[in-house]
């Protein structure tokens, strides 16, 4: 296909610089005769001679004249096809004469003299054993002969077919057919320690057909056609093959590039078409007034291997048998063969649009990524945070835990001291235990608060009511305040303070504000040491304020005042307030601080949600 | 002795483990008093009978240590142990450098806690023996004639009879008769246990 094409486009660029060529001078044209061997319709002939137009100048006059070999071979037919020849083409000389086939070139060799006897010849498609086995050639009389390739056909019907066993030869009744079947009989020997080889010759063609339709799958049709069976029919052997390969159970080959198409899977050919051209080259320099020069040209027309691409399909032959110089027939051209263009446009949008899709795909899976590291990272600081708070915190926590085992230890001992006693005490027993069940649930729910609050869970977000975070940290943030000598002064908002997001997360900010002011605290006299944290609440705010009576923020602290690593104490990592501006904006709201004016007016933290519904609703109690 | 029984004042906000440690140190046969703050410990009368604090540290409001320190401004010497939920280094150290027995961390064993209070108990006893002797000295001091204390400060200053008299305008005799009565008076029996009563009752008096 692809050397078709090629073929094509070189014919459209012949053509458009015909089209544009300076025209020929006007001079009489120059005429050629082809003489064939045999009749007009040969496959043979038809594809030769559109070979051999196609090469040759448009204003070459050619013309063509058919022997009917093997069909009319008579003497006197003969002499009468030397007159009328003679006679036609008196006025009308031609410049060169081409003899297409063994049959013409006899006949042009034996007639010469009386017909065109200065008239050089070019011989075509004349099998090299026929030229071998006669007297050399005059000078004048050129061409590249022909071999069928019969071993080659059968080479490659053993190459496709590795498992056959048997091969059938068939062949005709006509002297052609005999000569074939001759040649064959030479070569078949070189394959009988492959397959077996039979031959089936002379027959009648229904017999023939019968014959092949019964063969078993082991078998493999060989056949160069023939031109009469063994009952006087004659045919052209492309006809006959063309029966052949419509009767036969198994897979048929052919040695000729005119069977392609018939049914035949394919064989080694020359290419008649090819031969056509090359004829048509060795005519235009004839034209031209070169020398005849044998020497110049091929020994022999180069042959191919054919298949047919739907045999190939058909018979279940793998493609990668197949050699790789073999030309494949009527293989369905691809997409891109049949609209290159298009395909290539169609394919490069496609490709450009999947790139663009994949690039998009990717950029968001990329995006969704690192938004997920960034929330992990963010909870991953948010609990090493929470482990520096409990460093922070630990005295408040040892408190809270150590004073209800401290009374649970003391009613034991009490208890103890009581049972040794001999006295009834077993009423202030009862009270005993009763004290240090309680107390053990205290202690319990101080270690539930604490692991809520320090355990690395991921974040968990619900809703959640501000004022309930704030209570549940009450009892720590007050040990804190006691430990630290501090006052704490909590105030709740008294209408709904829901907030959506992780309250662990939240209750987090709301120590770190603490801590942070309680340590602003710490150098104050008494008098001052007090930390207020009020949650406020009205129509479209939900805040959260802390405020201390320390010495407030320095102006020039203010802008970095969130920024990690930025810390005014002495042993500050500087994370604290970074970590709690990251928190609270991770939940949509805001972070921002105020100095008061002058010595004592203390620092304000203002945490502020946009209000999420049930604004006014009361706080439930 | 007829000394009342010591009393043992403890001092916790946490009612919870105040009420056990009573239980466990009344079950235990001591006498004891609870307090919810000190603010309420001040507010009692002050204890004028043998005793000790048992003192929580961290506590809303004043906290065990200014307490400490207001009982030793007072003059109120009963010994101190803390008890406290964390022991935090510099608490302890503040504590103890101001004189507590022990600084004991809650949950505290008994036999610690008890150890801690007998030997609270027992410095209080000393020292009020201590306290209840010197004041007897003060007294006996002070009943000494203006002569007497006079010969008394020559005396342990180590001056002689004669010169005692000399720098007094007495006789010498007067003076023999006045040393021999202020000995008798102050319960010593030689002029170096005179020096000491003196030592002591010059630090008494600082």
């Amino acid at each position: 296909m692809r050397r078709a094409k090629h073929g094509s486009i070189v014919r459209l660029w012949v053509a458009c610089w015909l089209l544009f060529a300076p025209a020929a001078p006007a001079e009489q044209n120059a005429c050629v005769l082809v003489l064939y061997s045999n009749h007009r319709l040969l496959p043979a002939n038809i594809a030769f001679e559109a070979g051999l137009r196609e090469t040759l100048d448009n204003s070459t006059e050619l013309n063509a004249e058919f022997l009917d070999y093997p069909r009319f071979d008579s003497e006197s037919y003969l002499r009468a096809m030397t007159t009328f020849l003679r006679e036609k083409y008196a006025l009308r000389p031609p410049a060169v004469l081409v003899a297409g086939g063994k049959g013409a070139l006899d006949f042009v060799l034996s007639h010469r003299a009386e017909l065109f006897p200065q008239v050089p010849v070019i011989h075509a498609g004349v099998p090299r054993s026929s030229l071998q086995s006669r007297p050399p050639l005059p000078a004048d009389v050129v061409g590249v002969p022909i071999e069928f390739d019969f071993p080659g056909t059968i080479e490659l019907a053993l190459r496709l077919h590795p498992h056959a066993q048997r091969l059938v030869v068939v062949t005709g009744a006509s002297v052609q057919d005999r000569a074939w079947e001759a040649e064959l009989r030479g070569e078949v020997p070189r394959f009988q320690d492959r397959v077996t080889v039979e031959f089936r010759t002379g027959l009648a063609t229904d017999a023939v057909l019968e014959r092949l339709s019964e063969l078993g799958s082991d078998t493999l049709v060989f056949t160069p056609g023939y031109f009469e069976d063994g009952v006087g029919h004659l045919f052209s052997p492309r006809e006959a093959v063309g029966l052949m390969a419509d009767a036969s159970a198994v897979p048929v080959y052919g040695p000729f590039d005119t069977f392609i198409g018939t049914g035949i899977v394919g064989g080694s050919m020359p290419n008649f078409a090819a031969m056509g051209r090359q004829t048509g080259r060795l005519v235009s320099e004839r034209l031209a007034g070169g020398a005849p020069a044998a020497q110049g040209l091929p020994e022999l027309m180069p042959r191919a291997v054919n298949v047919d691409w739907r045999q190939i399909r058909r018979w279940h032959i793998n493609p990668s048998a197949i050699p790789d110089d073999a030309i494949v027939r009527f293989k369905p051209p691809t997409l891109l063969e049949q609209h290159a263009t298009a395909t290539v446009v169609a394919t490069v949008v496609f490709l450009l649009q999947a790139g663009l899709i994949a690039r998009l795909l990717f950029e968001s899976r990329r995006r969704r990524r690192m938004e997920l590291a960034i929330q992990q990272q963010r909870f991953e600081l948010a609990h090493a945070s929470r482990l520096a708070v409990a460093g922070e915190l630990t005295g408040a926590i040892a408190h809270e835990i150590n004073q209800p085992l401290g009374a649970i230890l003391s009613n034991a001992d009490a208890a103890d001291l009581l049972l040794a006693s001999d006295a009834d005490r077993r009423d202030e027993l009862r009270a005993i235990l009763a004290d240090i069940r309680q107390d053990n649930l205290r202690a319990s729910e101080v270690i539930r608060r604490l692991r809520a609050l320090l355990a690395k869970q991921p974040a968990d977000w619900h809703p959640f009511a501000l004022n309930d975070a704030v209570r549940e940290l009450e009892p720590v943030l007050r040990a804190e305040a006691r430990r630290r000598g501090v006052a704490l002064d909590l105030r709740l908002a008294t209408t709904a303070t829901i907030l959506l997001g992780d309250r662990v997360q939240i209750q987090q900010v709301i120590i770190n504000l603490v801590l942070n002011a309680m340590d602003a605290s710490n150098d104050l006299p008494e008098a001052r040491r007090t930390v207020a944290v009020s949650v406020e609440r009205d129509a479209d705010q939900l805040a959260l304020v802390v405020r201390d009576q320390g010495q407030g923020i320095a102006p020039e602290h203010l802008p970095q005042l969130f920024d990690s690593f930025f810390s005014t104490k002495p042993q500050g990592m500087g994370l604290g307030l970074s970590i709690t501006r990251t928190l609270v904006e991770a939940h949509g709201g805001r972070i921002w601080a105020e100095s008061g004016s002058g010595s004592g007016a203390g620092a304000v933290f203002r945490v502020e949600w946009p209000a999420a519904g049930g604004a006014g609703t009361p706080e439930p109690a | 002795m007829t000394t009342p029984k010591p009393l043992i004042h403890v001092v916790d906000d946490d009612e919870s483990l105040r009420t056990a440690l009573l239980r466990l140190l009344d079950a235990a046969g001591f006498n004891a008093r609870g307090y919810a703050s000190v603010g309420d410990f001040l507010l009692q009368p002050p204890p004028d009978g043998p005793g000790c604090v048992l003192l929580d540290v961290r506590m809303p409001g004043p906290s065990g240590l200014d307490l400490q320190a207001a009982l030793q401004r007072q003059g109120n010497a009963l010994p101190v142990v803390f008890l406290t939920g964390y022991a935090d280094v510099a608490a302890s150290v503040q504590a103890m450098k101001a004189g507590a027995v022990d600084f004991l961390t809650k949950p505290v064993q008994r036999e610690a806690l008890f150890e801690a209070l007998q030997r609270a108990l027992a410095r209080d006893a000393t020292e009020r023996e201590a306290r209840a002797q010197a004041e007897q000295l003060r007294a006996a001091f002070a009943a000494l004639t203006p002569r007497e204390q006079a010969v008394f400060y020559h005396v342990v200053a180590g001056q002689l009879n004669k010169q005692i008299a000399d720098a007094l305008g007495i006789a010498e005799r007067t003076v023999k008769m006045q040393r021999a009565q202020l000995m008798t008076k102050l319960g010593a029996s030689s002029a170096a246990e005179l020096g000491r009563l003196a030592e002591r009752l010059q630090h008494l008096s600082e």
